[in-house]
């Protein structure tokens, strides 16, 4: 059986981590005023911040599922492999997301 | 009446509603944005790597994770591009809001011009005609031209409304955004590969820096403001840049979670960002008494998480590249990242006076909380007030004032600044450790409110510059002026107590600067520590006086004098204190 390393559940937390700096990233586009600019390009101004707000927080939405994946490997190996007691120890504290 | 032909009406010129600031403040946030995408193709290609995992779910994975990488990069540098299109855009509106007043100007002239020919035509002769249809063709030209300027300015607004737009358009779409920077390289890439290690002097930093394409320089500002924000030997202007991005991106990542979430230090961290948020925007607020401009507020030092969570920041009012003098200001005993604000309000009020009694002098204020200061009493959650009777956080501040004031120098291009560094309370102690252990390369030294330049200067000619521009002021009420060394008495000679000698006593051999306030005394003696830097003092006055290098209007003040039998003797507290104007009427 593979064997899931204490490094898979390290990445998932930093995957959790872009997650969300992305989301963050998203706010701060969907919050960039466009009210400044003149008539004449505040709509397409207005435009482009929507649609990079949904840009950031579908890359966020990425980084989120790889983490889910992660998680679910560490998951499937801690269930199957019973023998492995000090590798669950070390991994059961990954298996949950803690923010 | 004469019969004479005149000019059309000049056209009105349109109204053009434009905020630049705003417009300033939505590419920041674009360009923050920018930065935390880029972090994630950098965690894609490094971090996000488990190198130590095999199998098929490892395969499986890695294959995944190159296009999320990819992608970010690709958007990356595709935000960033439309970030610095849009700050370029308020720019050209700066410039478009400019030429519109200089229209509207030309056109009431000629509307006054019209208004005075056709009053002058219709009490005239017929003999004059001949004259005032000259002045008509002459008004009719002025017109022509006008209206030439105007279709030019009405052209101008069109066309950098149609840029601007073609930039939002061309990536408003991932495909676009794939097409145009897929696997495009970073420009930052093969900047950062080439920066200079850790402990290159600022000279060779600020040659490598000289040596990138503005290409280069805007990209590495982006992708990792944290690697040349605080590097000394970058530009003022860079470093405010990058570190514009890092506060802006730290206020959005830390301030964008529920605080329960965020742990002890990301809580300390966001404090600090945003005290130097508040600071930015303290001094951007203030307006420069000779232009009536807002004054320029440039982040010099942006670090939220140094000495354990004090943190550092320094920004200044005014340029600091191109100003004629510089003035570093060192805060002393309380002094941490959240009193930032405080301190910007001190750097903006010097910076007024500066500006105000010499009109023809570029100044740049910082505030520098570049040190780990004694911050917190004993019985107020900490012991760094301990420090306050020891030299150790001083002498360490000293050392790197001295890396600040050298990043100064080498950072700007042209002439060199007249630079002052000025000491406050224990700030005075640690700026005499970078004058007397490091050689701070300033042009002045000013101290206020000092309790000593440390224990191992006894003498204003052991600071490593000309005794002349060593400058000490005292109130006569101040108790911790009160603390340094008197006559033969040296502390710091019994087991590291006390600050060193003090600096207005005629042993010390500084120059004396009347620093009295007209509110001095009192019951609680306190507040006179605290009040060298406030509009209409005679300290503030001084101070500023240097810091422009107008030697001669400084008011000087004679020394205290301790004699052998009885204490120290100062001359000015029964001096009556004046209230010099520093600001304004």
């Amino acid at each position: 059986m593979e064997v899931v390393p204490v490094s898979v559940g390290v990445a998932s937390r930093s995957w959790d981590e872009q997650h969300l700096d992305l989301a963050a990233a998203s706010r701060q586009i969907d919050r960039a005023a466009t009210g400044g600019f003149t008539s004449g390009v505040s709509g397409p101004a207005a435009r482009f911040t929507g649609a990079w707000t949904r840009f950031a927080t579908g890359l966020g939405v990425d980084c989120e599922t790889r983490a889910d994946g992660l998680r679910t490997a560490i998951r499937e190996y801690v269930e199957t492999d019973d023998l492995t007691f000090h590798e669950v120890l070390a991994l059961g504290r990954y298996v949950t997301e803690v923010r | 009446m004469s019969t004479v032909t005149l000019p059309p009406e000049p056209r009105s010129v349109p109204v053009l509603v434009v905020d630049p600031e705003g417009i300033r403040g939505c590419g920041a946030d674009l360009l923050a944005a920018s930065a935390q995408i880029d972090d994630l193709g950098t965690f894609v290609a490094g971090g996000a790597r488990i190198g130590d995992w095999s199998g098929l779910g490892s395969t499986s994975y890695h294959g995944t994770i190159g296009p999320i990488g990819g992608r970010a990069d690709a958007m990356s540098l595709a935000l960033r591009a439309v970030a610095r299109r849009v700050d370029a855009h308020a720019d050209e509106m700066v410039r478009l809001e400019t030429r519109r007043g200089d229209l509207v100007d030309v056109r009431g002239d000629l509307t006054g011009a019209l208004s005075s020919l056709r009053a002058e035509i219709a009490g005239s002769t017929a003999a004059e005609a001949g004259r005032l249809q000259l002045e008509a063709d002459a008004l009719g030209r002025r017109v022509t031209a006008f209206e030439e300027d105007l279709t030019s300015w009405s052209g101008a607004v069109t066309a950098e409304e149609t840029a601007m737009n073609e930039a939002f358009g061309r990536v408003l779409t991932l495909d676009q955004v794939e097409r145009r920077y897929g696997g495009v390289p970073d420009p930052a890439d093969e900047a950062l590969a080439t920066k200079p290690p850790a402990g290159a002097s600022p000279e060779q930093v600020n040659d490598w820096w000289d040596g990138l394409t503005r290409e280069q320089q805007l990209a590495v500002i982006v992708a990792a403001p944290g690697s040349i924000g605080n590097r000394d030997g970058i530009p003022a202007r860079d470093r405010h840049a990058a570190n514009t991005v890092a506060l802006d991106r730290d206020l959005a990542d830390w301030g964008s979670l529920d605080p329960d979430l965020l742990t002890d230090d990301e809580r300390t961290w966001l404090d600090n960002a945003r005290a130097a948020d508040e600071a930015r925007r303290e001094i951007a607020s203030r307006t420069d008494p000779v232009t009536g401009e807002p004054i320029i507020a440039q982040i010099y030092i942006y670090d939220p998480a140094a000495f354990d969570g004090d943190g550092r920041i320094a920004i200044s009012a005014g340029n600091l590249d191109t100003a004629d003098n510089v003035a570093v200001v060192v805060p002393g005993l309380g002094t941490d990242a959240t009193s930032a604000p405080y301190h910007a309000d001190r750097a903006a009020t010097l910076y007024e006076a500066a500006r105000t009694l010499d009109h023809h002098q570029d100044n740049a204020t910082m505030f520098w909380i570049g040190y780990d200061a004694p911050d917190n009493l004993p019985w107020d959650g900490g012991w760094d007030a301990a420090g306050v009777v020891g030299e150790d956080l001083a002498e360490a501040g000293g050392a790197r004032l001295a890396d600040t004031i050298d990043g100064l120098r080498a950072g700007r291009d042209g002439e060199p600044a007249h630079l002052t560094a000025i000491g406050h309370s224990y700030g005075s102690t640690t700026v005499g450790h970078g004058a007397h252990d490091e050689g701070l390369s300033v042009n002045d030294i000013v101290v206020v409110g000092s309790p000593g330049l440390g224990g191992d200067t006894d003498h204003a000619d052991e600071l490593g510059i000309d005794p002349e521009h060593v400058w000490a002021g005292a109130n006569s009420n101040d108790p911790v002026a009160d603390l340094g060394n008197h006559g033969v008495v040296h502390l710091e000679t019994f087991g590291g107590l006390g600050l060193g000698d003090d600096p207005v006593e005629d042993d010390f051999g500084a120059n004396r600067f009347q620093a009295e306030s007209t509110t001095r005394g009192g019951l609680n003696p306190f507040p006179d520590h605290s009040k060298y830097f406030d509009h209409d003092t005679e300290s503030l006055a001084n101070i500023t006086r240097i810091v422009n290098g107008d030697y001669d209007a400084v008011r000087r003040a004679d020394h205290v004098h301790d004699p052998w039998i009885g204490g120290p003797e100062d001359p000015e507290a029964d001096r009556q204190p004046t209230a010099p104007n520093t600001f304004g009427g």
